[in-house]
């Protein structure tokens, strides 16, 4: 039996330690730890109801517009306001584009470059993808940074600055785009397109959306694209078996997805072992047995976020969400899942989730979202609203709901008298990194990583970092 | 990590060509405001100079200002500039991990003491002995002051760094704390923005590490050459608020017009950054070209002066006009107002300089 303290954790966003107990060479047992607090939920209370479209955003830097989209959501659901099309259209639009993006840089600046570690260096592929992800100057790495300084200006050209956009209200959002705005709009969008079926994924979008099982893509790589950058991602996952490396929760949580006209565009629900359910909102609870905050109500909606750093038994700032009682994971895979991707419907019924599967969620998200933003991007009609009039809260409540890059985001509020009286939390990486609960559950990245192996004087296992990052953490979001 | 290699030596082995190299250093006296013949100098400096190391640290933040980092305007400078930092420390982008990293740490603190630059993001939150930011086993203000003590200057990235910023706000659950009021004894620059400019961030490191010298700072301890003006002195809707134009409500009529949004809350009149001329996302927009008033996050206290969204009710602590209504009334038929309001503006900005400096900003000017 030995201990071995991984952080902190680097190509996370945020803080990170993970704490590992092996079994020889084998993980046994996993605790996750959140080492910062800010207090966010606290410096919201008392405020202007609107100003936590400022304050809640900048809980995270990589995350900002679910954040906006989460409490713009929350203030509408409470003032009765429905954005005019052209208002949805373009929150959608900035939306997807962070999203998007964020699943990008995960690939290219984080994930990957494990795979240029010295431990590999055997490994037939190893020197094809130091090439192309090793930090700094990988070619493939350089590519995709310039797709998404381009890609990304779908948010400057709708919000004006990105990260911490304000331009997204309870109506909608404040600019009309005129007819130059447009073009440059649908500019920036064929140009993510084009880079990823070149360079990135280097299939038609619509047909990779399609492909329905792993062999499936695998010959359509080989005869296609075989030196796309998934197609040598394939090979490390066949070579390591990632397949099976990380499994995780048997329940998933999606909130559903880009809502148009009062349509999710990815489905909401509760994968169950093979069931898909609706999701009760009265069902989440936050469990702080293992979190540093004195006791509360465990329901979002009624807790609060007063801190005990001193508390026995804690060992993260992490609260520990479950859905019925259970954990959850969330996430790309999640949504992807939930809305009967084909080919993660059947990697699912093969292998369940895993390193792998998280990692191709996000490729399968990305070429069935893009064509879909080209389409939003078209619907924007000249000289219509963008807003929504909104009259400003006086009493309240609202739950905003939104599903950001990493998963399930939702921000519980309560006005009273022209003020906010509360503010939960629950952001996507406070699901998977969630500590053990009162029953003495350990969270999904707790679980995924029991059964993880280390090689010989390895201090920080390359395996371990497999499984954290396919997770793409967000430590700021967890604890805000 | 040698101690003799130069940043030349480091780009060109990394595959970046003579001519590249060439155009970097014009691009980057360029960027900096600086005459065509610096370019020359800037190239001298990075053939000859060892190379500084940098340690970028991370507190309580929320990576934004990375984020806006890694996404500045020119491919090469930014290719360049990256490599430039992380080759030492940077806990979000760098290659190495856990124990690895932390060696990486104490190496450039015992062999490039007195050296290397330490770049900050985020800042130590004080109560409970440091408690609420536990890097690497022990509070993140410890391990700052341990490097702040080698370095040889230290930035701040943006405006947790730099005053405090939202996780300072009222009622600061975690005592979180500007980083000048826990390091003594070192030059600090300041470089605020919720996120910064990426543009900005990347031409000050550029110039630090160019010029090994801080660039020319106003009393706040910021770059003059990035904020010495307010957002509203280069905003494109200005002439809206001379001529008394003003957005009531958003998405009214005069937003289709792009009116000023002075009345909406617009922070711009109080905010020193270059928003308003160097934009965001590539020079694409910034926040008031995006319809959304400007909240002064680059501003000391920003987070509390709330609500956002409500109109200064007067600026008349620049000295420059009672409020947009009578702005708009006074300036509506007189076409002198404008050139007055200027004129006073000057004066305002003169007198929040000492004579020295004034000096020394005019033969700028001249030159």
């Amino acid at each position: 039996m030995s201990r071995l303290v991984v952080g902190p954790f680097n190509r996370v966003e945020g803080d990170l330690e993970v704490r590992l107990t092996f079994d020889g060479y084998t993980v046994s047992e996993a605790h996750v730890v959140s080492p910062m607090f800010r207090g966010f939920e606290t410096i919201l209370l008392d405020r202007a109801p609107e100003d936590a479209l400022a304050i809640a955003p900048r809980i995270c830097g990589i995350c900002s517009v679910s954040q906006s989209v989460a409490a713009a959501t929350a203030l509408a659901k409470m003032a009765h306001v429905i954005p005019p099309m052209n208002g949805q259209f373009s929150t959608q639009l900035t939306l997807a584009c962070e999203n998007l993006s964020d699943h990008l840089t995960h690939f290219y600046l984080f994930f990957m470059p494990d795979f240029t570690n010295a431990v590999y260096e055997n490994k037939p592929w190893h020197e094809e993808l130091h090439k192309r992800f090793r930090i700094p100057d990988g070619t493939s790495r350089l590519k995709a940074m310039e797709a998404r300084a381009k890609f990304l200006h779908v948010t400057g050209i709708i919000a004006g600055k990105w990260p911490h956009t304000l331009a997204i209200q309870p109506g909608g959002t404040t600019l009309e785009l005129d007819q130059g705005a447009r073009i440059r709009l649908m500019r920036a969008i064929e140009g993510y397109r084009n880079f990823l079926e070149r360079d990135c994924l280097g299939l038609p979008l619509e047909a990779f959306s399609e492909i329905n099982s792993i062999d499936a893509l695998r010959d359509e790589l080989n005869t296609k694209a075989p030196s796309s950058d998934l197609a040598l991602l394939l090979k490390v996952f066949d070579d390591l078996d990632l397949w099976s490396a990380g499994p995780g929760a048997d329940q998933f949580i999606s909130f559903g997805a880009y809502p148009i006209n009062g349509e999710k565009t990815l489905r909401q629900g509760v994968w169950d072992a093979g069931e898909i359910k609706p999701v009760d909102t009265g069902a989440i609870i936050e469990d702080i047995s293992h979190a540093k905050y004195p006791s509360m109500p465990t329901s979002p909606a009624e807790s609060h976020s007063d801190a005990d750093p001193e508390k026995a038994d804690a060992y993260s700032w992490c609260k520990a969400p479950r859905y019925k009682g259970r954990t959850a994971e969330v996430g790309a895979y999640a949504r992807q899942l939930i809305d009967g991707a084909p080919l993660i419907k059947e990697l699912h019924s093969r292998t369940g989730s895993s390193v792998a599967g998280r990692i191709l969620a996000r490729w399968v998200e990305t070429a069935r979202i893009v064509p879909l933003m080209e389409i939003w991007a078209h619907s924007l009609q000249r000289n219509e609203n963008y807003l929504s009039e909104y009259a400003p809260i006086e009493q309240g409540e609202g739950i905003g709901l939104v599903e950001a890059a990493r998963g399930a985001l939702g921000h519980w509020m309560r006005v009273e008298n022209g003020l906010i009286s509360n503010y939960q939390i629950i952001a996507p990486t406070t699901w998977n990194f969630s500590p053990r609960d009162a029953n003495g559950v350990a969270g999904p990245l707790e679980t995924a990583l029991v059964g993880a192996k280390k090689l010989e004087g390895e201090k920080s296992p390359v395996s371990v970092q497999h499984i954290v990052r396919s997770f793409d953490p967000c430590m700021v979001c967890t604890a805000h | 990590m040698s101690q003799t290699q130069t940043f030349y030596d480091m780009i060109r082995r990394q595959g970046v060509t003579r001519r590249s190299f060439a155009k970097f250093c014009g691009l980057t006296a360029a960027s900096l405001g600086l005459a065509p013949a610096y370019a020359q100098q800037i190239s001298h400096a990075l053939e000859t100079r060892p190379r500084t190391p940098v340690v970028w640290m991370h507190g309580l933040e929320c990576t934004c200002c990375t984020e806006s980092f890694i996404r500045s305007a020119h491919p090469l400078v930014k290719d360049v500039v990256l490599s430039m930092l992380s080759l030492d420390y940077d806990d979000t982008i760098m290659a190495a991990a856990g124990h690895q990293a932390e060696e990486i740490l104490q190496e450039t603190l015992e062999n490039h003491h007195g050296e290397y630059i330490l770049a900050v993001e985020g800042n130590p939150p004080l109560n409970e002995d440091g408690m609420y930011c536990i890097d690497g086993g022990r509070p993140f203000v410890e391990k700052l002051q341990e490097m702040a003590e080698g370095a040889k200057a230290i930035i701040a990235w943006g405006s947790c760094a730099s005053w405090g910023c939202v996780q300072a706000a009222k009622p600061n659950p975690t005592n979180a704390t500007p980083i000048d009021r826990v390091i003594r004894g070192k030059p600090i620059i300041k470089v605020p923005g919720c996120p910064p400019i990426p543009e900005v961030m990347t031409a000050v490191v550029t110039y630090i590490l160019t010029f090994d010298r801080l660039p020319e700072l106003d009393r706040q301890g910021r770059p003059k050459m990035f904020y010495s003006q307010r957002i509203h002195d280069k905003c494109y809707r200005r002439p809206h608020f001379d001529a008394g134009q003003f957005v009531e409500q958003w998405d009214d009529e005069n937003a289709r017009k792009g009116y000023c949004l002075y009345k909406m809350g617009c922070r711009g009149p109080t905010t020193y950054n270059a928003c308003s001329t160097i934009r965001w996302n590539e020079g694409v927009s910034f926040p008031i070209q995006s319809g959304h008033n400007c909240i002064g996050c680059s501003e000391d206290n920003f987070w509390d002066a709330g609500p956002f969204y409500e109109r200064l009710q007067n600026i008349n602590a620049f000295g420059v006009e009672a409020n947009a209504d009578k702005i708009g009334a006074a300036t509506a038929g007189i076409v002198g107002g404008s050139i007055a309001l200027h004129a006073a503006l000057s004066a305002v900005k003169r007198a929040r300089k000492s004579p020295a400096e004034d000096t020394k900003q005019k033969e700028t000017e001249n030159a």
